[in-house]
C-alpha cells in the first residue's frame, strides 16, 4: 500500500503529457494549429474585431431567443402544472345508505329527467328544415327524422354601395324562423338594389317593370323580413353562395320542401 | 497600454453579468408572479361558485366528493346550460368532452356536429375541484372577443355602376378552400377556447398555425408583463384546445354570432 503511494507520487506531468502525446499524436498537432489560428486572428485586428463582434451579437440574438422562448412557452407550461390539484374522489359503499345522499341523488335524478324532458321538447315533432349557409345545404326533418337533404344557394356576403350613402348587404339571417307563407306560381317585385346592382334607375314603388315573372320557380315559402326560400333558374350555382339573401333550391327539391313544410314550420339558418 | 485595455475588458465583464444577473432576477420574477396565476384564479373560481349550493343541505362533506353524485351534478348543469341556450332564437356552440363533439345548435335542435379528433384542456378544469368546475358550466358562457385566421363575415364590396354600360353580371364565386382555420374565442369566465384545424398536412397551414400560436402567446404574455410590472399576479385563463376537422371548424366559426354562447361537458 505504501509502496503505491509513493509509486504514484513519483509520476511527473511531463510524463503524463508524453503518455498522452504517445496515446494520441494527432491531439497536439491539433492543438498547436488552433493556437497559430488564434495569434494569427489577433494579430489581424480588423478580423479579430468582426469575429468579436458577431460572436458578441450571435450570444444576444441566442439570449433574446432563450428569453422569448423561455417566456411565450416555459412560463405557460411551468402554470399547468402548478395549477390545482386532483379532485379525490370515492364510490364509499357506505355513503350509498346515508339518507341524506339517497336523498340529495335522487333529487338531482328528478331534476335531470325533468330538464332533459323540457330539452328535447324544443325539438319540434312536426316537419322543419335545417340550412347551412356555409356549405350550402339543406336538411329536411320530418317526425324528428331526416327524410331530405341536397344543395341550396344562400347569401353571398357582398355590400352592394352607390357613390352616395346608400349600401346592400346580401347575407342570409342566422337563426330560428318559421314558413309565414307559401306561394305557388311566385312573381318577383324587384326591390331597389335589383335595379341599382344593374345600373338602372330606380323606378316608382308600382312601376310594371318591378314585376318579374318565373324567376322564382313553381313555389315560394316566406320566412320573414323579405326573405324566401324558393327555385331559381341558375341552377348551375347551387351549393354557392351567390344570392342576395334569399334560399334558392332545385324545381324537385323546392317541391318536396313545399309539400312537407306548413305554415308555422321552423327553419333553421346557421 | 495594456493595463488600460484589461479594465475597459473587466469593466466590460461585470456590465454584462450584471446584466445578465438583472435579467435573471427578472425572469425569475415573472415566473414567480405567473406561477401563483392559477391558484389565483382558482380562488376567483372559488369565491365565484363555491359557496352557493345545497352545501346547506349537505351534511356529510364526503357527498362533494363521491363520483356518483359529481357525475349527476354535471349532467344537470349541461342541461341548464343547454336550456337557457334554448330560449334563444340564436345560434350557440355546445362542446361535450367526454363524447368528443363539438356541435351547433339553435333553440334545443341540433343543427350540426363534429366529431373532436385531438384535445388538451386546463388542469384546473380537467382536475380540478368537480363541483367547482360543474358550477361554472351550469350557465352558458359568453364570448366576449375572438381572435381567427378567417373573417366571420366574408364580406365583398361591390360598387354598384353609374349605368347599363357598366354592369357586369356576377361571375361565379371562388369557393376553393385554402385558408386555414384557426380561432380563439375568449369567454366572460376568462375561459378560452381554441379550435384548430385537424388537417394540417400541408406546410403553409402548420406554418399559419405556429404564428396564430406565436400571436396569441406573444399577446398575453405582453398581459402579464404588463400586470407583473406593476407588481399584480397576472391574469390566467383556463383552456380548452380542440381540433376539428377543417370544414367544420369553419362552419362552427361562421355560425356562432359574435357574441354568442357556449355550454361545455366536461
Amino acid at each position: 500500500m505504501e509502496e503505491d503511494k509513493t509509486k504514484n507520487s513519483d509520476i511527473q506531468p511531463e510524463d503524463i503529457q508524453r503518455q498522452e502525446k504517445d496515446l494520441n499524436p494527432h491531439s497536439e498537432n491539433i492543438t498547436r494549429r488552433i493556437k497559430s489560428l488564434y495569434f494569427k486572428t489577433r494579430e489581424n485586428k480588423k478580423l479579430y474585431k468582426t469575429l468579436q463582434i458577431s460572436s458578441v451579437t450571435l450570444l444576444s440574438v441566442l439570449s433574446l431567443l432563450f428569453v422569448f422562448s423561455f417566456m411565450l412557452y416555459i412560463v405557460p407550461g411551468v402554470q399547468e402544472l402548478t395549477s390545482g390539484g386532483k379532485t379525490k374522489f370515492t364510490a364509499d359503499p357506505e355513503l350509498k345508505k346515508n339518507p341524506d345522499y339517497k336523498k340529495l341523488t335522487n333529487l338531482l335524478a328528478k331534476d335531470i329527467q325533468r330538464l332533459a324532458k323540457k330539452y328535447t321538447s324544443y325539438t319540434p315533432g312536426q316537419s322543419y328544415i335545417i340550412i347551412n349557409t356555409t356549405d350550402n345545404r339543406f336538411y329536411l326533418y320530418r317526425n324528428k327524422k331526416l327524410i331530405r337533404e341536397g344543395f341550396c344557394s344562400s347569401g353571398s356576403y357582398t355590400m352592394l354601395k352607390t357613390e352616395g350613402e346608400k349600401k346592400w348587404i346580401f347575407r342570409t339571417p342566422k337563426g330560428k324562423y318559421w314558413i309565414q307563407g307559401k306561394i305557388t306560381s311566385p312573381v318577383w317585385r324587384r326591390p331597389d338594389w335589383a335595379f341599382v346592382e344593374e345600373g338602372l334607375p330606380i323606378p316608382s314603388k308600382d312601376d310594371p317593370s318591378r314585376w318579374e315573372y318565373g324567376v322564382l320557380g313553381d313555389y315560394a315559402l316566406s320566412i320573414g323580413e323579405g326573405y324566401l326560400i324558393h327555385g331559381t333558374l341558375y341552377k348551375r350555382f347551387l351549393g354557392m353562395p351567390v344570392t342576395h339573401g334569399c334560399v334558392r333550391l332545385n324545381d324537385e327539391d323546392l317541391e318536396a320542401i313545399y309539400n312537407t313544410l306548413i305554415i308555422g314550420s321552423k327553419v333553421y339558418i346557421f | 497600454m495594456k493595463n488600460s485595455e484589461q479594465k475597459k475588458l473587466t469593466g466590460k465583464m461585470i456590465t454584462l453579468i450584471a446584466s445578465g444577473a438583472f435579467i435573471l432576477v427578472l425572469l425569475v420574477y415573472y415566473s414567480i408572479m405567473s406561477a401563483l396565476a392559477p391558484s389565483r384564479k382558482v380562488a376567483e373560481i372559488e369565491a365565484m361558485y363555491g359557496q352557493q349550493p345545497t352545501s346547506g343541505n349537505i351534511k356529510d362533506e364526503r357527498i362533494l366528493t363521491d363520483s356518483a353524485y359529481n357525475s349527476l351534478l354535471k349532467e344537470k348543469s349541461f342541461l341548464q346550460a343547454r336550456i337557457s341556450m334554448a330560449e334563444t332564437d340564436s345560434v350557440y356552440m355546445v362542446l361535450n368532452i367526454p363524447d368528443s363533439t363539438a356541435s351547433l345548435a339553435i333553440s334545443g335542435v341540433e343543427v350540426h356536429s363534429a366529431k373532436i379528433s385531438e384535445m388538451k384542456i386546463s388542469r384546473i378544469l380537467r382536475s380540478g375541484n368537480d363541483y367547482l368546475v360543474s358550477s361554472m358550466f351550469a350557465s352558458p358562457m359568453n364570448i366576449v372577443t375572438d381572435f381567427a385566421t378567417i373573417r366571420k363575415e366574408p364580406l365583398m364590396i361591390k360598387m354598384a355602376p353609374k349605368d347599363t354600360s357598366e354592369f357586369k353580371p356576377d361571375i361565379i364565386p371562388d369557393t376553393s378552400d385554402y385558408e386555414p382555420v384557426n380561432y380563439i374565442m375568449e369567454m366572460d369566465n376568462g375561459v378560452r377556447i381554441f379550435i384548430y384545424q385537424e388537417s394540417d398536412t400541408i406546410t403553409k397551414d402548420k406554418h399559419e398555425l405556429f404564428y396564430f400560436d406565436l400571436k396569441d402567446r406573444m399577446k398575453n404574455t405582453w398581459r402579464s408583463i404588463k400586470s407583473s410590472a406593476s407588481f399584480r399576479v397576472p391574469e390566467y385563463h383556463p383552456f380548452i384546445k380542440i381540433r376539428l376537422p377543417k370544414a367544420d371548424a369553419k362552419i362552427l366559426y361562421r355560425a356562432v354570432p359574435r357574441k354568442g354562447q357556449v355550454a361545455v361537458y366536461m
